[in-house]
């Protein structure tokens, strides 16, 4: 049963981690905590079946073949971000940190709402690679297909993000306007250019994120998102607001958390799970406000 | 032509106009000081001119290429670096990528690599360090590292703010004296904000004393430093 | 110095005072005009209108003054409301509705006042426990934080099905909130909220909005004052919470989840969310698009044809406008700026300004 654990508890993590960092990046290049993942989520979700309120979805992008559909979904959700970013946050550019948090709040409630319009308000069946849900002989335990590709795709993610980071010159100049933004571009590093590749791969991330939860789960519903969204923001601030390597880490971390939680609670307990989580979570917070690994810039120096 | 032109530049923060119409022109490979008492405008004078800051009203040229109402970055790839009060080096990165980050839109690998060991030559102590994390460098080495990340974007014109502070008086002669070789090397036009006018005078070059926003004198430093400008610029009336 | 004499600092705080006064006429005229005019429709839209004053100014005690946004004061409304149920409802529906509440409430019928009062202190006993912790964090985080806490609070709600009913309504709340009551609430909070503004304690945190450091240098304990303000503002939100389940008659966990948080941060953007006054226009001026809306979703018809929105478009419209806000007018409609009486009208004969 322990074996079975650790696979759980490296699945979700993995998962936390991929959707921890998406809000990392864009938080460590512009300041700004998307309240919108959660439905950069949910349209990448959206966008596999066509529009209609029936109660099973006819696929649309998703009746491709696997690497198309891989391909079509990731471009998709880089787009929207992208999008985003520019009808959204490119005029509030300069605006304070709390004015851009309240309007990616407005423009998830916005798309939520649009896809509340086209798609209506009822869960639908969505059948997605349903093969992945088959088990696994893995030594002792029966572990779901699906669980294993997320867990390699997680730690191939990681290692290419933690590639281009340090070596490729998208990734340096990311680095560096995370630090500090005007004098990057005191030299010759090119702000949209920097935001929009930060934005492009926090979306291509949140489609990664919508692959898994609907081939995990079947169902398209227009609230999808929202709670991964919430552990991915806890993970951010666990992490240290503005720490790429803290939000993963703590997002595998509650990923662990949440699965012994599941395993160990009581059946009547189960529900409140993520409650528990969350309040946990406030207690670590309570003793060490900064976070895990809080960034070199966090607090004004006097 | 002139390699820098300054026509009637304004920079306001909210109500109060720190630089006033101030106008004045750069010589190709000319070392210009520009001193005054703190409050002066000199920080807020080179920020208009690389970017940094809006200006209120007024134009700046360079080889009558206009670069006011651009962006920072588009102002930068145009030749113009600068070199911010506090150094404001990357203190996650190490050395190199500090000295590499402003190096994108060069297409010459080989120039870049001359220029790198042009640098390394000037500053060894950056070669030794090369890949150490740039917040672990002492002061005067940060002051190294940023006026070399700057000379690192190939630029024909120079703008560095304060490099003297909070450094130790032979550490900042050791500064000066390789900007000054860097400079002769590469035919670089230097303009330079300096708190300390004696210390512009010992080194050299033209100056330009601003006050309460405005430029009160222009002329050569080491001039200055011999009449009672200087002295009537930072204790005189103000009117 | 002539005793006549008014200084600069007593002028404003005069007019200071006078913006309670002046906010409370305009919610008066407001419902009397609604009252002398309206319709049984009208009257309900002024009494949600005021119970949302009440929940507005109560979010703005805390957001407006410390600069903090919080996403979880839905979740005290929550609270509010269901204490207020369980201490009003009649015993017997409570046996059968609510079978897990401990013996004190199923047995409690209460009168609507000391339910509605109670109903704020649990809030604010709430906001108290867990600001203690959230507001250690600084401004974003804590922001984070408060979702953790709505979410939490919303998840708890819905599952501990014995004592709160769980997803499934809870009905027979008894409806008692008049255009009146809803009045002397909204007054009631925006009296506290100028009370609390106009204190040492609200002055020190908006210190501290403008500057962190300057703030703490000269001594403010930024972390005491918004503590101080969370749990106040809280207690208006409990009512708040008290007064919607009681205008509807019906409660459930939804009603106080994602979209009367957005509904709260749509009206404190759009009034502008540096001042009390703000808070009070934005509420007017939302409420009215919402109305409007809805009756456009219901369907308005021209010629021989009805034209209707599509549900949800409601929520779009507010959105987009939002957004629109905060790009093109920031600080919102009154631009942080209170609703007071001109100077010349508060100083006085004899005065001589300096």
């Amino acid at each position: 049963m322990s074996l079975q654990l650790v696979f759980d508890a490296l699945s979700l993590g993995g998962i936390y981690a991929i959707a921890a960092l998406g809000i990392a990046l864009i938080f460590g290049v512009m300041n700004l905590v998307n309240f919108a993942h959660g439905q950069f989520i949910a349209c990448s979700v959206f966008a596999l079946i066509l529009p209609s309120a029936d109660a099973v979805a006819t696929m649309g992008l998703g009746a491709l073949p696997a690497p198309l559909l891989i391909a079509a979904i990731l471009a998709f959700g880089a787009g929207l971000a992208v999008a985003a970013e520019a009808l959204v946050f490119r005029p509030l550019r300069n605006a304070s940190p709390v004015a851009l948090m309240v309007a990616s709040f407005a423009l998830g409630i916005l798309l939520q709402n649009i896809l509340l319009v086209a798609y209506g308000g009822r869960p639908k069946a969505v059948s997605l690679w349903p093969q992945l849900g088959s088990p696994v002989q893995v030594l002792s335990a029966q572990v779901p297909l699906l669980q294993l590709l997320v867990i390699g795709a997680v730690a191939l993610i990681l290692a290419g993000l933690a590639l281009m980071l340090k070596r490729a010159r998208v990734g340096l100049e990311m680095r560096a306007a995370a630090e500090d933004f005007d004098m990057a571009r005191m030299l010759g590093v090119r702000a949209n250019g920097v935001i929009s590749g930060a934005f492009a791969l926090s979306g291509a991330l949140a489609a990664v994120v919508a692959l898994v939860l609907v081939t995990q789960t079947g169902v398209a519903d227009v609230r999808m998102g929202g709670q991964i969204m919430l552990v991915a923001f806890i993970a951010t601030v666990v992490g240290g607001m503005g720490s790429l390597a803290g939000a993963v880490a703590a997002g595998l971390a509650l990923g662990a958390a949440s699965a012994l939680l599941q395993a160990f609670l009581p059946v009547e307990a189960r529900p409140f799970r993520d409650a528990f989580l969350y309040g946990l979570v406030i207690l670590v917070l309570l003793f060490r406000p900064q976070g895990l690994f809080a960034s070199v810039g966090a607090k004004p120096r006097v | 032509m002139a390699k820098l032109g300054v026509f009637d530049l304004a920079v306001r923060y909210g109500k109060l106009l720190a630089v006033k119409d101030v106008s004045f022109a750069v010589a190709e490979g000319e070392r210009l000081f520009v001193s005054g008492p703190n409050g002066a405008g000199k920080s807020s004078l080179l920020g208009a001119i690389c970017g940094a800051v809006r200006a209120a009203h007024g134009r700046v040229e360079m080889d009558g290429d206009i670069l006011s109402g651009r962006a920072p970055e588009e102002i930068a790839r145009r030749g113009l670096s600068m070199v911010p009060e506090g150094r404001r080096i990357f203190a996650g990165l190490t050395v190199r990528e500090n000295l590499m980050i402003g190096t994108g839109q060069r297409r010459d690998r080989a120039a870049v690599a001359d220029d790198l060991e042009t640098v390394y030559d000037a500053f060894p102590i950056l070669r030794e360090r090369a890949h150490a994390n740039a917040g672990a460098l002492s002061g005067g080495q940060q002051q190294m590292l940023a006026i070399s990340r700057a000379l690192m974007t190939n630029p024909k014109l120079m703008l560095v703010d304060e490099p003297s502070l909070g450094l130790a008086p032979k550490v900042v002669d050791e500064v000066y004296e390789r900007l000054c070789a860097l400079q002769a090397l590469r035919g670089l036009t230097l303009v330079i904000v300096e708190q300390s006018s004696t210390r512009a005078a010992r080194v050299g070059g033209r100056m330009l004393l601003m006050r309460g926003g405005r430029v009160v004198a222009d002329g050569d430093a080491t001039a200055f430093a011999a009449g009672d400008l200087l002295a009537e610029a930072y204790f005189g009336d103000p009117s | 110095m002539s005793a006549s004499r008014t200084t600069r600092h007593q002028v404003r705080r005069r007019m200071a005072a006078t913006t309670p006064l002046l906010l409370a006429l305009l919610l008066v005229a407001f419902v009397v005009a609604i009252t002398a005019f309206g319709d049984r429709a009208s009257a309900r839209m002024a009494s949600e209108t005021l119970i949302r004053v009440t929940l507005v100014a109560g979010f703005w005690i805390f957001a407006g003054n410390s600069g903090v946004i919080s996403f979880g004061h839905a979740a005290f409304a929550c609270v509010g409301a269901y204490v207020s149920a369980w201490t009003t409802l009649a015993p017997a529906m409570k046996a059968t509705l609510l079978p897990g509440l401990p013996a004190m409430l199923a047995d409690a019928r209460w009168h609507v006042l000391p339910a509605s009062l109670v109903a704020g202190l649990a809030a604010a006993a709430l906001a108290l426990v867990t600001g203690a912790a959230i507001l250690r964090l600084s401004g974003i985080a804590a922001s984070i934080a408060t979702f953790a806490f709505l979410a939490m609070v919303n998840t708890i709600w819905a599952n501990w099905t014995p004592v709160t009913g769980g997803t499934s309504s809870v009905v027979g709340l008894e409806r008692y909130v008049t255009p009146w009551v809803g009045l002397g609430w909204a007054v009631a909070t925006l009296a506290a909220a100028s009370l609390y503004a106009a204190s040492a304690s609200g002055l020190a945190l908006r210190a501290s909005r403008e500057d962190e450091v300057a703030a703490s240098a000269s001594g403010i304990d930024r972390y005491r004052h918004r503590l101080a303000a969370y749990t106040i503002s809280a207690f208006f939100c409990g009512v708040g919470g008290a007064l919607m389940g009681h205008f509807i008659g019906v409660i459930n966990p939804d009603a106080f989840y994602l979209n009367l948080t957005f509904l709260m941060l749509a009206m404190l953007v759009v009034g502008g969310i540096g001042s009390l006054s703000g808070a009070v226009v934005g509420v007017l001026a939302v409420s009215l698009a919402v109305e409007v809306l809805v009756r456009m979703e219901k369907g308005v018809s021209l010629g021989g044809l009805t034209f209707a929105l599509p549900p949800g478009s409601q929520e779009i419209l507010i959105a987009a406008a939002m957004i629109l806000v905060l790009v093109f007018r920031p600080a919102g409609l009154l631009a942080g700026r209170e609703i007071t009486l001109p100077a010349r009208w508060v100083t006085g004969r004899g005065a001589a300004n300096d």
